[in-house]
């Protein structure tokens, strides 16, 4: 359904992630093409780094984005970021599918390692690609164990428990790397909050 | 728990890592605590940072279409006049749907069973009601005889203190004879009008077959039968009367018992008796 007046065809790259998520809950439909354009890389390789089966993926995609079509109303900025709030979804999402039955199969893959490249940096919207090193970068510095305890949670969603099980841990160990590694990714958000 | 202990899990719940028992504790805090609330929403855009440590991937070229024609075909089912056009097939959202569904079910089920269950009780009530109206509408009947008994008596009485404030009142005692010893009454009349009135107290309660009835005596004529009427167990009466022309000048009252229907002529022993002049 054409809208007469899209706030998004003028300049879509001008438009606040904020304001992109507002246009969608009042149904712009250009505003939703638009958010798909500007996350769809992150989005989808989250959800492929969670679930490891690009089929799927796409799958959990659609249904991220028919929900932030269905619920942008629900995004507050009061209470966090936009970036935020749509990466939530698809990491539960994903999540989600990977604990529903069929899916633990596929589990078992190293979570800790940096996986490879698939998208080169020029394809990503230039400003996400700024945030994208950043973090990279700061991820980096961690050590090792540090970042495994950070992917192990945030990618394949296991509880302190099941880590320091995982990795034959001291629970105690696992909480402080956790604690330190948390430490660093809001340090990174508190330099660099308009960069990531 | 205390805030402190709570706001140490805040990191941790940022990436969804605490133990089932221990997130519910916290999201309990987290609805009194506005500061530990805060916090984690800053915790939460920090652990989002992680998305960026995934590789990019480029979905296939047509999803974005499929989208956009899974959104449409959306609106399309939300407005009721649109016709949905038949090549819009939205994508897959089959568990989404699978959910929406068993939504909609359970929550028809629970509709059915809550109208049941509103229906039952608006029965019952309604049965309870009718009962309670059926009773009242009793209590209104009884009330509403007594209401008109009253009001006659009130009548009565009214007419009796009209009669007796009038100049042209004459009024006359009557008093037990030997049948009826402890009876008396008054019978009061306007001698303008012959309206008249009887009270009497202390009469004997009227036998089933009997009833009272009243005659003016004029001098040196006989009696003439005024009305009949009986006596409960109060042994109470009041009776307007209409005094008859003849009889208004120098009468004897009396109260005789006569048979149910009355007599023309007096049969009965005589009950209460004005003197006679």
């Amino acid at each position: 359904m054409a809208r007469v007046f899209s706030l998004v065809q003028a300049e879509p790259s001008q438009i606040s992630d904020n304001d992109l998520l507002h246009a969608v809950a009042g149904g712009d439909e250009a505003a939703l093409a638009a958010c798909y354009d500007r996350y769809r890389l992150i989005l989808f390789g989250l959800i492929i780094r969670i679930l490891h089966d690009r089929e799927e993926a796409e799958d959990v995609l659609q249904e991220v984005f028919l929900q932030v079509w269905r619920r942008a109303g629900d995004f507050d900025e009061a209470r966090g970021r936009a970036f935020t709030w749509l990466v939530t979804i698809a990491r539960s999402r994903a999540l989600d599918r990977l604990r529903s039955a069929g899916s633990r199969a596929r589990l078992g893959e190293e979570a800790a390692q940096m996986p490879r490249e698939e998208v080169g940096d020029a394809e990503l919207d230039a400003v996400k690609s700024e945030a994208r090193t950043i973090v990279r970068s700061a991820l980096a510095e961690l050590p090792e164990e540090q970042r495994r305890t950070l992917f192990l949670a945030y990618f394949e969603g296991l509880t302190q428990t099941e880590i320091a099980a995982r990795l034959g841990d001291p629970l105690g160990t696992v909480k402080t790397r956790m604690r330190s590694g948390m430490m660093k990714l809001r340090e990174l958000l508190g330099q660099s909050r308009d960069s990531v | 728990m205390e805030h402190q202990e709570y706001k140490e899990l805040l990191e941790f719940h940022a990436l969804d890592a605490l133990e089932a028992s221990e997130a519910r504790g916290l999201e309990e805090h987290l609805k009194t605590c506005a500061e530990c609330r805060a916090e984690l929403a800053r915790l939460r855009d920090a652990a989002a940072l992680l998305a960026h440590a995934a590789p990019p991937a480029e979905p296939r070229p047509e999803m974005r279409n499929q989208l956009l024609a899974s959104v449409r075909a959306e609106r399309t089912q939300a407005r009721p006049a649109a016709v949905t056009s038949p090549q819009v097939v939205p994508l897959k959202p089959r568990a989404a749907r699978n959910i929406w569904t068993i939504g909609l079910r359970l929550a028809a089920g629970v509709a059915v069973v809550a109208l049941l269950v509103s229906l039952i009780v608006f029965w019952r009530r309604d049965v309870k009601m009718r009962q309670e109206i059926a009773q009242l509408s009793r209590q209104v009947n009884t009330q509403q005889h007594e209401l008109v008994r009253d009001r006659d008596v009130l009548g009565r009485q009214r007419e009796a203190l009209a009669l007796l404030n009038m100049p042209s009142a004459k009024k006359m005692e009557l008093a037990g004879t030997q049948t009826a010893q402890s009876a008396h009454g008054t019978f009061v009349y306007d001698q303008k009008t012959g309206r008249a009135l009887l009270m009497a107290d202390g009469l004997p309660a009227t036998p089933a077959d009997k009833a009272y009835e009243l005659w003016f005596i004029p001098k040196g004529h006989s009696p003439m039968a005024g009305r009949i009427f009986t006596v409960d167990a109060s042994g109470h009466a009041m009776l307007p009367e209409q005094m008859p022309s003849e009889a208004m000048a120098n009468s004897v009252i009396a109260i005789t018992l006569e048979p149910k229907k009355g007599s023309a002529v007096p049969t009965g022993a005589i009950y209460l008796s004005s003197p006679s002049s």
